[in-house]
């Protein structure tokens, strides 16, 4: 086994030019890695996931619902995405500002963006220029359409990208509009494939010495995950019809009410053996010599009886106990979780799936950890989420070697900073 | 010009390489999660060879729709394999396919034959088969330690539900994901779409690459332990981290914003189109594209305000909405610097003119399935990368032969003996020019 303080990622320099989620999340998965990524926000302009320099009280992504004096290094929006990474500040509308991001261009690895396109070439650093200060950089565009093509300009929310990936359009109930999800699931699959595309090219660079221009179209990468739909289309020259929360293969499969408010469970039985299983775990002999649900194509035609039945049965049953009792009997079965529920779940709690991190200006709060569990370099989350350029001084001193003098005289010019300096957020 | 990429048959005919040329991929993967993750690998040009059980094959090929029998959904024989399901031919694009039981002491033999010659095995059994097929971690490190070996389950190898069985909504709900989708007045709602499944797939991608990145540098590799819930609690963002914060849980909103209004779905004229109205500043655009004035009163102004007036917004909105076409209204949008979108059918995706100018379509042609346009590279790279190569997926057991030749060396005599006993299955192959 390699050496468990030997994180793949350690020799690696990321700068982080990236705001919102889909490039942080990104980012996320490298420094999870034991990437260095730096990540860089304007004062101007600092990452919107902070929120507004002076929010209304009461919002919940605080800590108690209280903003506080620097509500932007208090917000769990921001916080839950940038924990092991560094954050400087650093303008580039100034020649110190410019002279310093050259220089971090220099000794890092990848430089990563998310701005809407063209952005960073405005401010005259395209992929030519970024390599004249390093040769071999790998540099990760990820504006909402990519970098060329009639939509290259437009903007894109991850809200839209479920829309125009295809993925609302089959979610909701037949008969019914297409239903938006509770998330925006458009930003974390593109930055999971851009991590993914992006180590296969440090890979290929450590083998050819060549960097590598990454052209990441949010939308492109969305509809990747629609591929078998899109086929289905072509066979069947029909749009899928939305199936709330049924399968197309196999029944029952639905959301289920149980007993208290908004508590739910969800039942599948995919073949013969989880429906023998369900059945008896029912104990409801009646429906096993019943001809509607005898073999696996009635139960899919007649599912509107069999889901009657099913929600008749576990209406005043506890979503809980229901679950381990159908899992005990071998049928796929598994309660809604709430928030509360799976920050103390024992499954959860046993694999340390969220974990407790202590930030300075929050206090200790949990938090979803790292996503996989690697035997020989399992890693850990290294440090909280940074406060708005808390590590200039050990970035532009300890990393460029600026005097303390130097980086005072960029302070008191606005280059860098702790402070917002606008409120630009939406 | 719009551009069609026209690939056929295997990479030598392309003459492009991938940017994973070389490495080699034992997947023992079926279903979804564990196939999305070895076809992002086969995209980039990995040797991905798919252990496939005799006689039937990985069971995601009997999920329809399929080419042939556009109006079925499932095959429910399981005596041979189905060529032609839209799953299938999606998630296993790029992939050589053999027919192996690794239920069989030999068949167990050929598996750690072919392990020894890989740089990465990846399997999303329940936990503890691998183990019970003699495939067990320390049995694989035994014979290659360098192998990176990832494992993709639904809760993962360890923990109270490590058995727990699950189809994609059980995943959802338990994952959080589900609670925070749908109406509030009505029971939570899944994404129509595998996204819980194809998520854990591509982040075991990712992870799996840095451990073969390490493997490369030390001659050591490692287990990796992806789990399908715990994908989906990690993407929850803001719906799991308000209540962490404050104790106050997030709820289900339907199709409007959460805390916010007009930021959401809405009816239009031939579907539905996405409104997202932000930021403030950009708010009287809103009234001058949708020519109601009353729009425009400062108290809708805000964020807050909206909210505040949340029916009167929509109530407002919704004339002009219904009497716009989908795109019209996207682009009318978007030409005014606001993040409006549409909700895109099947059809529009594979006619969006984004997407056809940048090529990202490929046209796949399968010997039995036939021709058909599949979505390219999820992610591009520079074109003198030669990133990406699209091959067709593999029927049963096609390279049965070639691959136990390339991998282990073994020669027609010893694949025909190990067939005569049912250790391996050889699949029609077919010449394709």
């Amino acid at each position: 086994m390699p050496p468990s303080n030997q994180q793949p990622l350690r020799n690696y320099r990321v700068l982080d030019l990236s705001r919102i989620w889909a490039g942080p999340y990104c980012t996320k998965l490298m420094a999870d890695l034991g990437a260095e990524v730096i990540k860089m926000e304007s004062l101007s302009v600092y990452d919107s996931h902070r929120g507004p320099v002076s929010p209304a009280r009461g919002i919940a992504s605080y800590p108690d619902s209280e903003p506080g004096d620097e509500p932007w290094n208090r917000n769990g929006w921001f916080n839950c995405l940038h924990m092991s990474k560094y954050g400087i500040t650093l303008e580039l509308t100034s020649d110190e500002g410019r002279r310093a991001f050259e220089r971090l261009v220099s000794i890092s690895d990848v430089l990563i963006e998310n701005f809407r396109q063209g952005s960073l070439e405005r401010l005259g650093y395209d992929y030519g220029a970024l390599r004249k200060h390093r040769p071999d950089l790998i540099y990760v565009s990820m504006p909402a359409f990519g970098n060329t093509g009639p939509w290259k300009g437009y903007l894109g929310y991850g809200i839209g990208q479920e829309q125009l990936s295809g993925m609302a359009h089959l979610t909701g109930y037949p008969g019914d509009g297409p239903m938006k999800s509770g998330i925006n699931h458009g930003d974390p699959i593109t930055g999971s494939h851009a991590a993914g595309v992006l180590l296969a090219a440090l890979r290929r660079r450590r083998r050819t010495g060549k960097g590598m221009y990454i052209d990441v179209s949010q939308q492109e990468s969305a509809v990747a995950f629609m591929g078998p739909e899109l086929l289905a289309y072509q066979m069947t020259g029909e749009e899928p019809e939305r199936i709330g929360n049924r399968s197309r293969w196999y029944a029952p499969c639905n959301t289920y009410p149980c007993a208290d408010e908004d508590r739910w469970i969800t039942i599948a039985a995919t073949n013969d053996t989880e429906w023998a299983a369900l059945l008896s775990a029912m104990n409801a002999k009646g429906l096993a010599d019943d001809p509607r649900f005898a073999t696996a194509e009635a139960r899919m035609a007649n599912q509107d009886d069999l889901d009657a039945i099913i929600a008749g049965w576990t209406g005043n049953q506890d979503a809980f106990a229901l679950a381990e009792r159908l899992q005990a009997a071998g049928v796929p079965a598994g309660p809604v979780l709430r928030g509360p529920d799976l920050l103390a779940d024992r499954h959860y709690t046993e694999r340390g799936t969220f974990v407790t991190v202590d930030h300075p200006q929050v206090g200790p709060k949990q938090y979803p950890g790292i996503p996989w569990k690697m035997s020989a370099t399992p890693g850990e989350v290294r440090w909280p989420s940074p406060t708005l350029g808390q590590h200039n001084r050990e970035i532009f001193g300890g990393l460029l070697g600026l005097t303390g003098d130097e980086i005072d005289a960029l302070e008191s010019d606005g280059v860098i900073g702790t402070k917002p300096t606008g409120s630009r957020i939406i | 010009m719009p551009r069609l990429q026209s690939l056929v048959g295997d990479a030598t005919i392309s003459g492009m390489s991938g940017l994973l040329e070389g490495v080699r991929v034992l997947d023992l993967t079926h279903h979804i999660a564990g196939p999305y993750c070895t076809r992002l690998m086969a995209g980039l040009g990995a040797d991905v060879v798919k252990v496939e059980r005799p006689p039937a094959g990985d069971p995601i090929r009997r999920l329809g729709p399929f080419a042939s029998r556009p109006n079925v959904f499932r095959e429910y024989g399981a005596d041979e394999p189905v060529e032609d399901s839209a799953w299938h031919l999606y998630l296993n694009v790029g992939k050589r396919s053999i027919g192996l039981d690794l239920k069989t002491g030999e068949g167990r033999q050929v598996a750690l034959n072919l392990a020894g010659k890989a740089d990465i095995l990846v399997e999303n059994f329940a936990p503890g088969t691998m183990d019970r097929l003699g495939l067990g971690y320390e049995e694989l490190r035994a014979v290659n330690p360098a192998l990176v070996v990832t494992s993709i389950s639904n809760f993962g190898q360890t923990g109270p539900y490590r058995d727990w069985r699950a189809a994609e909504a059980n995943l959802y709900a338990m994952g959080g994901l589900m609670n925070i989708t749908g109406e509030p007045d009505q029971e939570p709602l899944k994404e129509g779409a595998p996204l819980a499944q194809l998520g854990a797939g591509q982040n075991a991608f990712a992870a799996t690459m840095a451990a073969l990145m390490l493997a490369e540098e030390t001659g050591e590799g490692q287990e990796i332990d992806i789990s399908i819930a715990e994908y989906a609690t990690n993407i929850l963002e803001n719906a799991l981290m308000q209540y962490s914060y404050s104790g106050q849980e997030y709820t289900r909103v339907g199709n409007r914003g959460y805390g916010r209004a007009a930021w959401g779905i809405y009816p239009c004229q031939d579907g539905h189109v996405g409104i997202i109205a932000g930021p403030d500043h950009r708010w009287p655009e809103v009234a001058r594209i949708m020519e109601r004035e009353e729009l425009a009163d400062p108290r809708y102004g805000s964020r807050r305000g909206r909210q505040e007036f949340a029916d009167e917004v929509d109530a407002l909105m919704l004339p002009w909405l219904i009497e716009h076409d989908k795109v019209d209204i996207f682009k009318a949008g978007q030409e005014s610097g606001l993040g409006f979108s549409f909700v895109a059918t099947m059809k529009d995706i594979l006619e969006m003119e984004q997407l056809v100018a940048r090529g990202y379509f490929v046209n796949i042609e399968h010997p039995v399935a036939g021709a058909f346009t599949y979505p390219g590279a999820p992610i591009t790279c520079e074109p003198d990368a030669d990133a990406w190569l699209f091959r067709r997926a593999p029927l049963f057991g096609e390279h049965t032969l070639p691959a136990l030749s390339d991998w282990p060396g073994f020669d027609g005599a010893r694949v025909n003996e190990l067939a005569g006993k049912g250790v391996v299955s050889v699949g029609q192959t077919v010449s394709e020019g």
